[in-house]
């Protein structure tokens, strides 16, 4: 598409920084058709594990660009773990999952694969630029887009104009620091080690915490298995120790060795990285400024307790890019990128809730925490019911409760199911293709979901349904069968988990966003036709009539 | 209690012990226990509660 030195004067949209979300993001958009440059300061991927625990969430938006089928092959799939006090056990969670599910709850992957695959699938998607050792230097807003300089590989100094710039530049964004844009928030002081080390181990793939354990009195240790037979490794350093002597190769190998040596991990081990990090809980208190958005670290920083990082940065992605590829088709007015600032600041909220209460424990803040996680821990010993203070409280998707984009829903109709904001649930289903699940239809077009066990009521939805549009914008009509033959237009649902997950009954009709998020639901109303058009138009093209309204 | 409700008693008591601070922690912790004791149908649960919570504390 480009030869290493020609830059564009003018692009759709600029992705600063190639990390995984920037990557993703850039798959996605791509995927549906926009045009992106990539900018990225470093020449290849990220070193060290980083970001290392791929939620259910996060595997299924890798799945809309193909990444998934690499993911899985690679990463080490769990679905619980572990936690001690000193040597004796507290707690054994499991995460909720199912026979032949779609995705384990849980993926341990280095993030240097994710950033290889998202980066395989934005060459995939033929419309998108990557340039590594490409430093964005200064960013000005112009009417119309946005003016980015940055030094090239070669070391030359470019400028390009952009319609969209997606800040993707992580937790030292050059593009917030341009703009004078500040994350709110708190940092705590508690500093833990990360350490990967190569070890050979047989030992079973789930989250194992010690909390003051004979080999390290005093601290705390997590460990996750990850592939190539290499150990993630978190210990808690003393607050009164210098975070640059901590690090050093000979203060933090002897910990890590004397740990092995207590869980009886005995075989040869060689460290391959190490770095300190202490929990953050920061955001912007907007990701829209004009035609600048932000997303990933660049907008938040959560605690990396209860892994809600980068899996939270992924959502990010999966929220801005087809509302993005609708605004810069066409197909919408652009006030609709206000509703991706809405939904994921209300989402970091709730990620920086949980992620605060999880540092709490795991890095108490003060004494009151320090004094009351000595007393949980042992009283755990004896207590079942105080265990639940030692939950990781792992990452799980958000509900966009306050999101104006939802319609509002007919609670009095339905006692379950999933209404507007909340993401659209999972089932096995049998179609044309054999087995398969309901989640696969989501990640590149509206979905309707119709409940119904007569295939002529299709026929008549579909006449009486916009669904013309191209691309990103076109609505795809499924009839949801629970019994009978699946067709080209029809699934099948043979062990009876969607139209119970659903609450349906037989008419019900849901409006699925691109990004697997339920937009609508109705009952079956005479109406319900002209009501999710209606749904539909409003995200595409009215909302700006109706905030002009408001 | 269900697991929220504990979550918050486990957050309120430990910001209260900051805030009484480190010299007036054990007279809070003393009278908090000696409140939710006497409030014990019976001495004989109230005794068990007190051997349970010493022998963790001398863990």
């Amino acid at each position: 598409m480009t030869g290493t030195h020609f830059f564009p004067d003018k692009v759709p949209v600029l992705i600063a920084g190639g990390g995984p979300v920037g990557l993703s993001l850039a798959a996605l958009l791509g995927q549906y058709g926009i045009q992106c440059l990539v900018l990225e300061a470093d020449a290849s991927w990220c070193e060290g594990s980083r970001a290392i625990c791929i939620s259910r969430r996060s595997q299924e938006i890798m799945a809309w660009v193909g990444a998934d089928e690499a993911l899985r092959a690679k990463g080490l799939s769990w679905v619980g773990g572990r936690s001690y006090f000193r040597d004796t056990e507290v707690l054994h969670f499991e995460m909720p999952s199912e026979p032949a599910q779609r995705f384990a709850p849980m993926i341990n992957i280095q993030q240097y694969y994710i950033e290889q695959y998202a980066d395989a699938a934005s060459l995939r998607a033929g419309c998108v630029d990557i340039r590594r050792s490409s430093r964005v230097t200064a960013v000005r807003q112009l009417t119309s887009g946005v003016q980015v300089d940055f030094q090239a590989s070669d070391g030359g100094s470019r400028s390009v104009i952009a319609d969209w710039l997606v800040a993707c530049d992580g937790g030292r964004s050059t593009v917030r620091e341009q703009l004078g844009m500040l994350l709110q928030g708190v940092q705590y002081e508690g500093r833990y080690v990360i350490v990967d080390i190569e070890q050979d181990t047989k030992r079973t793939v789930e989250r194992l915490a010690w909390f003051d354990p004979p080999s390290n009195p005093g601290s705390t240790i997590l460990m996750h298995r990850q592939p190539d037979n290499v150990w993630r490794i978190d210990y808690q350093v003393a607050d009164d120790e210098d975070p640059l002597e901590a690090v050093k190769p000979e203060n933090v190998l002897p910990r890590v060795r004397a740990h092995l040596d207590m869980i009886g991990e005995t075989a040869p081990w060689k460290p391959l990285w190490i770095s300190i990090y202490n929990a953050k809980c920061l955001t912007l208190p907007s990701y829209r400024s004009g035609r600048v958005l932000f997303a990933g670290d660049a907008a938040h920083l959560v605690p990396i307790f209860g892994v809600r990082g980068l899996n939270s940065g992924l959502d990010d992605a999966g929220n801005l890019a087809w509302k993005l590829a609708l605004v810069q088709k066409g197909h919408a007015a652009d006030a609709l990128l206000d509703s991706y600032s809405v939904e994921r600041v209300l989402a970091t909220r709730e990620n920086i809730a949980y992620g605060a209460k999880s540092t709490e424990f795991m890095a108490p803040p003060h004494r009151g925490f320090a004094l009351m996680r000595e007393a949980a821990l042992r009283l755990a010993l004896v207590s079942p019911r105080v265990r639940v203070l030692i939950n990781p409280r792992q990452s799980s998707p958000v509900e966009y409760a306050a999101s104006r984009l939802n319609e509002p829903d007919d609670a009095a109709a339905f006692s379950g199911g999933a209404r507007g904001g909340m993401p659209a649930p999972e089932a096995r289903l049998h179609t044309l293709q054999g087995a398969g699940h309901l989640t696969a239809l989501f990640g590149s077009s509206f979905v309707a979901l119709y409940f119904s066990d007569h295939p002529q009521a299709l026929t008549a939805l579909k006449a009486s349904v916009e669904c013309m549009r191209p691309g990103v914008a076109a609505l795809r009509i499924v009839r949801v069968a629970s019994h009978g033959d699946p067709d080209d237009c029809s699934v099948v649902d043979e062990l009876g988990q969607a139209w119970e997950r659903y609450d349906a009954g037989d008419g019900t009709l849901y409006l699925i966003r691109p990004d697997g998020y339920v937009l609508g639901r109705w009952r079956a109303a005479a109406d319900a036709a002209t009501r999710m058009n209606r749904a539909l138009n409003r995200v595409l093209w009215e909302i700006d009539d109706e905030q002009r309204a408001n | 209690m269900n697991s929220a409700q504990i979550d918050l008693v486990y957050t309120e008591l430990s910001q209260c012990i900051a805030r009484v601070g480190e010299a007036k922690t054990h007279l809070f912790l003393a009278t908090l226990a000696l409140d939710l004791l006497s409030q014990q149908t019976d001495a004989e649960g109230a005794l068990e509660h007190i051997l349970k919570a010493e022998r963790l504390a001398n863990m």
